[in-house]
């Protein structure tokens, strides 16, 4: 029974710190809490069951084109519902822009698609019981991700610039650096983890439009449990995240088990309002 | 000729006398206008793209024959795509606006709850396939007639099944987190225990859940010998399954018509993890041991051969919106006139009606029309042609 409830909270642990990587990395260079995250995740699974079942594609080449239309939705994303609102990112009309198009994202999924769950391919069958692929596909993407982000963010110059951005953009701007395609450029990053995300988690979340919204919520948390902005308090707050959801679904059942959860996130925002692996940030004045 | 005005009192006399006694000609000549709010388009659209096909048919067949006593039957759908305010947009349009004679659908619960009010007001004869018990009240809405079993008749069919055919003594309820998956495992849980079962494990499950062993397992250590399992949601219910499977537990599923829905064949693991499992079902559309069905099905099957499709609908459907147009047509014929009072006072004396899905008989005080003997359990993983299989241990 331990073993299940670890194998599988992991596993969903992994897919919601992916989205709050996915939010952290649209953040960052933007300051916009983009609420496409979790359609992305959404996403990731539909489109890989479309490519690899539907459509018969080999895995591989099925994953890139999932990648590639994510990417893709990251960038309209950018266009459509973030730069038109950055200039007032004070009356946070993002929430209403990003919100829109991620309802837009969904609806268009449940007609096109279906509104009931279909099923992910198996990608390599390999594993049973609580090794199944299913349960450490999730976690291995995770790691990788975060891996490939970090060498991302330390060794290269592009990632270097994403930083800088971040930091501070008006100051990256002055020194010369292209503020607008980098933004672009990170919300095609951030889309392509989303994507990962719903398809290294789709044989446990299934094909299903309405995984949207679960991830939007679930993924959030992880980021303001670690921190706005920090990838690795989003992975360590995504599976504690999974482990304590999986621990109430078992110990109290499923109506109060989301309660659980966020009671500890009430009370840990209580005791940590920067999150546990945020700072403060001091403002100058 | 110099018109005077004698005789002109006596043209409008004539003319008047003329319009008048043509007047009952252009009724009998009139179509007989049948509203159809059907959820063409939507999440809940199966259903009533597999009704449209009945009403399709019926109506092509009565029309076909000289229509119903020279009358040409006039199906006037509107699609209320599953939305409440839709239906009730739509239900006034065809009653003040297309004046429709009767209203068959809408096809959800949801809807039907809206729109039933509306209709009362106007007296309009209703029959509707919707199963939450409170929308059949011969007080407040006189109008309205159900063709197909309330809850509480799916309620004691998957009762009988798990405490009569199988001879289970505990079981398990679970529900979704839905207020359908709610209501409907707290009653059947309570309606067992009247029964003299032991109920030794009572759960709602979020249908996103991704890990149903949690469940799965306090089930199986409360000594739950069948899982009674009520929800719509297919996820949910393979996830249930391929657990089962995982654990090699062979408890029996008995539960909600979803369990046999086609998404479940391609959602679960292995093909085996979907036996064992049977899913509330009619007898009128079930095979017998020898793989055919009734007679008066197997004759209305044969007739739909070439014309309707049944592969990818359930034949009940198709049989019900068939029955819904036969019963409006049939009042009209009997009676010979098609207005409310008439429709629903033969609606009123009818016992039983020989329908395709079912022999239906109403009273004055009795809307609920679809014999309780009738609901039974069927193998969930046998559907052919939109029909199953009879879940084994009937007689």
């Amino acid at each position: 029974m331990l073993y299940s409830i670890i194998a599988s909270g992991l596993a969903v642990g992994a897919v919601y710190a992916l989205i709050g990587i996915t939010y952290n990395t649209m953040f960052a260079t933007s300051r916009v809490m983009s609420f496409t995250a979790g359609q992305l995740g959404m996403l990731g699974g539909v489109l890989g069951s479309m490519f690899i079942l539907r459509l018969g594609l080999p895995m591989v080449v099925g994953l890139l084109a999932t990648l590639i239309v994510c990417a893709l939705i990251g960038v309209l994303t950018e266009f459509v519902a973030v730069r038109p609102v950055l200039k007032s990112l004070e009356q946070h009309l993002y929430v209403l822009s990003t919100l829109a198009f991620a309802l837009l994202i969904q609806q268009v999924t449940a007609i096109e698609w279906s509104t009931e769950p279909q099923p992910f391919p198996r990608l390599f069958g390999i594993g049973e019981g609580i090794w199944d692929e299913k349960y450490w596909l999730p976690v291995a993407t995770c790691a990788v991700t975060i891996i490939g982000l970090e060498y991302l963010y330390r060794r290269t110059l592009i990632g270097r610039a994403f930083l800088a951005v971040a930091e501070d953009n008006f100051a990256a701007r002055a020194l010369g650096l292209p503020e607008r395609n980098l933004r672009v450029a990170s919300y095609a990053l951030a889309a392509v983890v989303g994507g990962l995300a719903g398809f290294s988690g789709g044989e446990l979340l299934l094909a299903f439009f309405a995984n949207g919204p679960q991830l939007n919520f679930y993924g959030f948390i992880p980021v303001a449990l670690g921190g706005l902005g920090n990838n690795r308090g989003a992975v360590i707050g995504g599976l504690a995240l999974g482990l304590f959801q999986q621990s109430a679904n078992f110990a109290v059942g499923g109506i109060f088990a989301s309660v659980a959860v966020f009671v500890m996130f009430i009370i840990i925002l209580l005791a940590a309002p920067q999150g546990l692996f945020g700072s403060g940030t001091a403002r100058r004045v | 000729m110099l018109i005077t005005r004698r005789t002109l009192g006596l043209g409008a006399v004539a003319a008047t006398s003329t319009i008048a006694l043509s007047r009952p000609g252009l009724a009998a000549n009139e179509p007989l206008r049948i509203g159809w709010l059907a959820s063409l388009t939507g999440a809940s659209s199966a259903p009533a793209i597999g009704f449209n096909r009945g009403v399709v048919f019926a109506t092509d067949a009565i029309n076909a024959a000289g229509g119903v006593k020279g009358r040409k039957i006039e199906i006037i759908t509107r699609d209320t795509q599953g939305d409440p305010t839709k239906a009730v947009n739509a239900t006034q349009e065809l009653i003040s606006q297309a004046k429709v004679d009767a209203i068959w659908g809408p096809t959800n619960s949801g809807e039907s709850l809206a729109t039933t009010a509306v209709m009362a007001r106007s007296k309009m004869p209703n029959i509707h396939p919707c199963v939450v018990d409170s929308l059949i009240d011969t007080k407040k809405y006189p109008n309205a007639f159900r063709i197909a079993p309330a809850n509480g008749q799916w309620d004691d069919a998957v009762r009988n099944y798990a405490l009569k055919v199988i001879k289970v003594k505990k079981v398990a309820v679970i529900g979704d987190t839905t207020g359908y998956g709610v209501t409907a495992a707290k009653a059947s849980a309570e309606a067992f225990k009247k029964d003299g079962a032991e109920v030794v494990y009572v759960a709602n499950i979020d249908a996103t859940q991704p890990d149903m062993t949690p469940d799965m397992l306090r089930a199986r250590a409360a000594g739950a010998e069948a899982i009674i399992l009520w929800s719509v949601s297919t996820g949910m219910i393979a996830r249930l399954l391929n657990t089962r499977g995982t654990m090699g537990w062979n408890v029996p599923f008995v539960g909600h018509p979803s369990l046999s829905s086609g998404e479940i064949g391609s959602l679960v693991a292995a093909k085996e993890n979907w036996a064992n499992v049977f899913a509330i079902g009619y007898k009128s559309c079930s095979f017998d041991a020898n793989g055919k069905l009734p007679a008066r099905s197997a004759e209305f099957v044969s007739r739909l051969k070439g014309k309707v499709d049944l592969a990818d609908t359930l034949l009940w459907w198709v049989a019900g919106g068939y029955d819904a147009v036969n019963l409006i047509a049939k009042a009209v014929e009997v009676t010979g006139s098609s207005s409310g009072e008439a429709i629903i006072g033969y609606w009123n004396t009818l016992k039983p009606y020989p329908g395709v899905f079912g022999d239906y008989t109403f009273s004055a005080d009795q809307h609920n029309g679809y014999p309780t003997d009738e609901v039974v359990m069927s193998a969930a993983n046998s559907a052919k042609d939109g029909s199953f299989a009879l879940a084994p241990g009937y007689a």
